[in-house]
């Protein structure tokens, strides 16, 4: 560990363990009543994450790992002796470990079964090639085409994976533009912006839309798969139109024709499996754009059918299995967990219930949040972003859900903000696509700001127009309903919210579903052991 | 981040010196050792291992003192299980046929150069086998962005 790390590893762990003292009564944090330990030492735990996801001592995904053990250490039934609290129910350390089972986290993986298959077998390279074909040799429509098919790529693989493929096959033609001609910053820059806003067509393109995906379930609203891809790819579209736009503004491109040639990608590999990949990808996005409605299997479910056909296949083997982005999964993981502790302490329904919210103007709390969330995601990863503000906001949403029911509710609330962790962009180090396509040398800092914080802005203003318009022909359905069944479902939390200064009988929807599930869940063990 | 090692193994210390001055770019991310003999380099080999400072790429002449040659160190890197990542040039003018043959087939060399070389491809050879190294070995590639090698970090990231 360099110096500079060790140094923000002992200011960040000085100010989390200080979050452990500091006297939350005084603050009016709680009015009347005062934070029980646990409680406090989410807080603890979350400032840490915070620091820790900002400053970067280790690296994200490491920090994640530590929220989820130092969550079952201190504030779980499993925690050590000495911090077991009398009279205060302890979260299940099952629900912080099943974190990393959650069932987004396995959408996830299927997503990762199926880009690594892809590319794996050149689905991505020789898709590429035909999809650009149309868009000729003209260099401004060969960027449209670049930007389009970056973006389309990214809603199935990782951003990282896009931007690294699309700017392999770009990297040759760069080194062919004069060297006045300005237009080489166009296209180096449009790689990173389409991976990015790409991102954000499908739940699975990156890791904020699963951890905003998460906390929907987790509250009771349901997005499906296609659902989200309605709103989302027409979204990345016209984002990605604008960015064409504008990227020509800037740099306006001399070169009169332009040819992409892309290597290892000269047919479709018709090779039995590699058709398998085809069909099973092609089945995916059916099944997913479809929905649960029309053939009975939930999203996450139809993401484990790639795992089981390529597995038994060999498509892919032991050390594609291995070579996965695991840590990503960690990462998201870690945010779920963040959200388990602040909701299943009580904490959210405490912290709720002595901020009064719900009389904030919901039109500031929805932009504010999304503009917070901006900024924060130019300057640290988007997917600790999220992490850090998602589950902190879900609760704040579901205590808001009927002010904010005009505007969109409380899915419009998180949808934007994991749109808004993904539009953050400006910098290099903002983004892995970002820093790779600075790394080129063909782009600028100063014109990766400008297109960032414009691309940012617009994205976040027409991201809000886009919910404000679902919510009136109430695209995601009524969202009140599940408010009155579950909030007798869950006594515990509510005693703690009885007990609170400005009772909000709301904010009990959010830890109820996940614990009807859970007994439900440990019925189903012993049944595959029986077979 | 640790510094990774580069080991630069020549019995005339002019050579080392131009070596070292070739691969100063690489300065703030990598650290320069130099050893003027085999028996000298593995000993310094041994030690760096023992205080687990990594080796990501060694350098070596042919013709030296000593019992062994160049192609012999080289060899030796290619069959420690210690060294498995850790990338190798083989920088000469006296190498014959028979010894080039051994420095591929035995040595698994990555690079080989005639002297007198060219600084410039030197560096380039080296940023790109250490980009191999870093990208091979699983570190944070974010902390070496700077130096690392367009190519093999694209063809890396590619994969994930």
């Amino acid at each position: 560990m360099t110096k500079a790390k060790f140094i923000k590893l002992i200011i960040a762990s000085i100010l989390a363990i200080a979050a452990l003292f500091v006297p939350y009564e005084a603050l009016g944090v709680d009015g009347a009543n005062t934070l029980n330990p646990i409680e406090i030492r989410v807080i603890a735990i979350f400032v840490m994450a915070a620091l820790f996801w900002i400053l970067q001592p280790f690296p994200i995904w490491s920090t994640s790992v530590l929220v989820i053990v130092l969550m079952i250490l201190t504030v779980s039934d499993s925690s050590l002796a000495m911090f077991k609290v009398e009279g205060v129910k302890a979260v299940s350390h099952k629900d912080i470990m099943g974190t990393f089972a959650n069932p987004i986290i396995m959408l996830f993986l299927g997503g990762f079964f199926l880009a690594a298959a892809a590319t794996k077998y050149r689905l991505d390279l020789n898709l590429a090639r035909v999809l650009l074909k149309p868009f000729g040799k003209n260099p401004k429509l060969v960027l449209l085409g670049l930007m389009m098919i970056t973006a389309v790529f990214s809603m199935f693989m990782s951003n990282t994976a896009t931007a690294a493929m699309m700017l392999a096959i770009l990297a040759p033609v760069l080194k062919l533009f004069d060297p006045d001609d300005r237009g080489k910053a166009a296209f180096a820059l449009a790689i990173p912006l389409g991976a990015n806003i790409g991102g954000m067509g499908t739940p699975i393109g990156t890791p904020p839309n699963a951890i905003a995906l998460g906390a929907l379930n987790e509250a009771g609203f349901q997005v499906s798969f296609g659902q989200w891809m309605m709103f989302g790819v027409p979204y990345v579209i016209i984002l990605m139109a604008i960015a064409w736009v504008l990227l020509m503004k800037i740099y306006p491109i001399k070169m009169k024709e332009m040819i992409l040639k892309i290597e290892g990608a000269d047919k479709f590999d018709t090779s039995p499996r590699a058709i398998i990949v085809y069909v099973v990808f092609a089945l995916c996005v059916v099944l997913w754009v479809t929905g649960k409605n029309v053939h009975g299997i939930n999203d996450n479910a139809i993401a484990m059918i790639p795992m089981a056909v390529f597995a038994l296949t060999g498509i892919i083997t032991k050390k594609d299995l291995n070579e996965m982005s695991w840590d990503v999964l960690w990462l998201v993981a870690g945010g779920f967990a963040l959200g388990v502790g602040l909701q299943k302490t009580g904490l959210a329904a405490h912290l709720i219930g002595s901020i009064p919210f719900d009389q904030w103007s919901p039109m500031v709390l929805m932009v504010g949040c999304g503009l917070i969330c901006l900024l924060m995601a130019n300057f640290m990863s988007h997917t600790s972003t999220a992490s850090l503000l998602v589950p902190i906001l879900a609760a704040v949403g579901v205590a808001c859900a009927d002010t904010l029911a005009p505007i969109g509710g409380v899915t419009a609330l998180l949808v934007a903000v994991a749109f808004a962790s993904s539009l953050g962009m400006s910098l290099p180090i903002s983004t892995p696509p970002n820093a790779m396509a600075h790394a080129t040398g063909y782009t600028d800092t100063a014109g990766m700001a400008k297109t960032g914080i414009i691309m940012g802005v617009v994205g976040l203003i027409i991201a809000y127009v886009m919910m404000f318009f679902l919510a009136k022909i109430n695209f995601f359905g009524d969202e009140t309903i599940k408010k009155p069944e579950t909030v007798a479902a869950k006594p515990a939390v509510e005693q703690v919210v009885s007990e609170a200064p400005k009772p909000v009988p709301q904010d009990t929807v959010v830890p109820a579903p996940a614990n009807v599930e859970l007994p439900a869940a440990n019925a189903e063990v012993p049944a595959p052991a029986a077979k | 981040m640790a510094k990774i090692n580069i080991l630069c193994v020549d019995d005339q210390p002019e050579v080392l010196e131009t070596i070292t001055r070739d691969l100063q770019p690489l300065e703030n991310f990598f650290q320069i050792e130099t050893a003027d003999s085999v028996q000298d380099a593995k000993a310094l080999l041994q030690e760096l291992d023992g205080k687990s400072i990594k080796v990501g790429l060694v350098i070596s002449d042919h013709v030296m003192p000593g019992e062994e040659t160049g192609v012999d160190l080289l060899r030796f890197v290619d069959n420690d299980i210690r060294f498995a990542k850790t990338r190798k040039i083989l920088l000469t003018g006296q190498a014959g046929h028979t010894d080039t043959i051994r420095a591929i087939n035995e040595a698994h060399i990555d690079n080989y150069f005639d002297k007198p070389w060219d600084a410039a491809e030197l560096l380039k050879a080296a940023k790109k086998l250490l980009s191999k190294y870093v990208l091979d070995s699983g570190l944070d590639y974010e902390d070496y962005m700077k130096v690392l090698d367009l190519d093999e970090l694209l063809k890396s990231l590619k994969k994930g």
